[in-house]
């Protein structure tokens, strides 16, 4: 009976891992395709389709989305922060009914929110933020909810008598939200930006509504060069894109030291 | 008299209309070991934290020093605090974690290191000043949450029910070195408990709480030998407590009847109050050698032998005195002696300033 439930066990677990990883295997099979179609020769491919990543055509969508990202994982680590802040750890009045506002965002289709800004946007005359400033701006709002919520529930975890110890030793507000609330809730906040980083830098269905041409962002690029042509740059994109988000997460985990802040294990 | 560290004047807190702190006083002198004891409930943790300022009190007022306090937030009041959970900053060393309370008040570096280097060691806990508190045991932990409080040298140290995490054996020991460094330090220690043991061995004065209110506050020795009521002989230590009737009352004796015909003789000590119960300690009952006349004990009482537990330096025995009258008496054990058995008859000797009459 056991052996027979760690059979299936192994058996699912497998199948969930491959479902998960077999789309990125062709994907990366395919950046290595010699022809323009996709092939899966293994002793044939070729590393050319990277090398043609380094062009303008690739890189200045991928630098514009790396700094809008950037620009929306700061904002709303800021602002989640003190939302949160506001939220749970001063349970200012009315803090249930603002912190569902807080999370509204994540009830609205994405197309239905990029229609809604285009429309707003030149309702009041800014057509003229279309472009970076209004990727950023919808961007956050995207972000805000995830961010909100991951440090809400660090500090919903932070001991308050943590607070009361340092008050009693003599530290003010300030020092306490310096010296203890913070690094408390440091875990949280990293991984609320880190997502805010990576939801702003995949988005196409906001995105789609707010670029101007010639000033797009990577995946948005990759959308539009899709309708015209299939071949394996895009997979090169795809990977390349896939082997820097992996590589942001793992820096924020380094600077986070998560695994050192929850676990044993000296810093 | 010393100087009072702490002044609490008729202090209550209510939430909504419960009232959890109703009309406290307490005045604590300088170097005092006071230990506030009470069962769960009974308000000694609010009024822990109305003296940390955590908490504002409905009304009344607290002093320290001298000075009123209600105004004053927690960190202004130079009070030090050990939580039950010990509250270490977990991504602070210890050295860190004692070092805090003297970098908030600017103490310099140099100075702050050689304090925290003394508190460490009055904890015995040198060298281990550069490991994370997760690094420590529960035991090392407690250590460094009473290095952390005592380090800035706050005029009083408030314990919140600081060994109740810690297994049996640790809290004995700790319960000895606390005293000692109290001593050592002559800092004013409140504790606050609900262990009556913990509070008898090591406090000057135990201030036993009870509905929000003080039910009793004196030296161990006289909470323990004198309680003022029921809640208090039963809550310190163990009695048997009787329902009694004031049959006759003298101007130095009661004679109070228990049941339908015991009758004991007691002290009065109370001549104003109506006297319903009395408290005889177990261990205050003679156990008399049969035939033997025990003419010392103002009270000689017969009954049988109901049950004999053994407790190893002593036998626990339940007499029953006939017409539902059951006493505990706890006869300590010695080389020779024989324990009664079970249905053995057995004649009792008690002192009348061993029955203390009580009115509530």
């Amino acid at each position: 009976m056991n052996r027979l439930i760690s059979i299936l066990y192994w058996v699912s677990l497998g199948a969930v891992l491959s479902f998960i990883t077999l789309p990125l295997i062709v994907v990366v099979a395919a950046s290595l395709s010699p022809t323009s179609a996709v092939t899966l020769q293994p002793w044939e491919w070729t590393g050319r389709w990277y090398a043609d990543l380094w062009s303008s055509r690739w890189l200045d969508p991928f630098l514009a989305s790396f700094r809008i990202a950037t620009v929306v994982a700061a904002i709303s680590g800021v602002l989640g922060l003190f939302a949160a802040y506001a939220v749970v750890y001063e349970r200012i009045p009315g803090s249930d009914g603002l912190m569902s506002y807080l999370l509204s965002p994540l009830s609205v289709p994405q197309i239905v929110k990029g229609v809604a800004i285009v429309l707003f946007l030149s309702m009041i005359g800014l057509q003229g933020f279309l472009g970076t400033p209004a990727l950023i701006a919808a961007h956050v709002v995207l972000a805000l909810p995830f961010v909100t919520r991951m440090v809400a529930t660090s500090l919903a975890n932070f001991d308050a008598n943590l607070d009361r110890a340092a008050q009693i030793l003599g530290a003010n507000k300030l020092q306490r939200i310096r010296l203890v609330v913070l690094p408390m809730i440091k875990p949280g906040v990293l991984s609320g930006v880190t997502f805010a980083f990576i939801i702003s830098f995949n988005n196409i269905p906001l995105s789609v509504f707010l670029v101007r041409p010639g000033d797009s962002t990577l995946p948005i690029t990759v959308i539009n060069y899709l309708e015209y042509s299939l071949d394996p740059v895009l997979a090169a994109v795809n990977v390349a894109s896939m082997a820097f988000i992996l590589t942001v997460i793992f820096l924020f985990e380094k600077i986070g030291g998560f695994s050192a802040q929850l676990h044993g294990g000296s810093k | 008299m010393n100087a009072l560290d702490i002044e609490l004047v008729s202090v209550s807190k209510s939430y909504a209309s419960m009232a959890v702190v109703r009309d406290i006083d307490l005045a604590i002198p300088q170097g005092e070991f006071v230990s506030i004891l009470g069962p769960s409930g009974c308000g000694k943790t609010t009024t822990l934290n109305m003296i940390a300022g955590f908490t504002a009190p409905s009304r009344g007022d607290i002093r320290i020093k001298g000075r009123s306090q209600v105004r004053v937030p927690p960190e202004r009041r130079n009070i030090g605090l050990v939580f039950q959970n010990y509250a270490l900053f977990p991504h602070m060393t210890v050295t860190e974690n004692v070092a805090f309370g003297l970098k908030m008040k600017g103490v310099r570096r140099e100075e702050a290191a050689a304090t925290v280097k003394s508190a460490l060691r009055s904890v015995h806990l040198e060298g281990m000043g550069e490991r994370y508190p997760r690094e420590l045991s529960g035991g090392q932990q407690q250590r460094v949450a009473l290095a952390r409080a005592i380090a800035p040298r706050p005029s009083v140290l408030l314990l919140d029910e600081p060994l109740s995490n810690l297994d049996l054996k640790l809290r004995e020991a700790m319960r000895i070195e606390l005293k000692e460094i109290q001593q050592q330090l002559g800092m004013t220690f409140v504790y606050v408990t609900h262990d009556q043991e913990e509070a008898m061995a090591m406090s000057d004065r135990v201030v036993v709480m009870w509905q929000g209110a003080i039910a009793q506050q004196g030296q161990p020795a006289d909470l323990y030998r004198e309680p003022n009521s029921r809640f208090v002989a039963d809550f310190i230590g163990k009695s048997n407590i009787l329902a009694v009737q004031t049959t006759a009352t003298g101007q130095a004796h009661l004679e109070l009847r228990v049941g339908e015909g015991v009758i004991l003789k007691a002290r009065n000590t109370e001549p104003s109050a109506e006297v319903r119960y009395c408290s005889i300690r177990p261990e205050s009952i003679a156990v008399l050698p049969p035939g033997a006349g025990g003419d010392e004990f103002a009270n000689r009482l017969d009954g049988t032998v109901r049950r004999v537990v053994n407790l190893g330096a002593a036998f626990e025995i339940d007499a029953d005195l006939g017409s539902d009258v059951h006493l505990h008496v706890l006869l300590r054990a010695t080389r020779a002696s024989v324990p009664p058995k079970l249905g053995d008859s057995i004649r009792l000797g008690i002192d009348d300033a061993d029955i203390q009459a009580l009115s509530a």
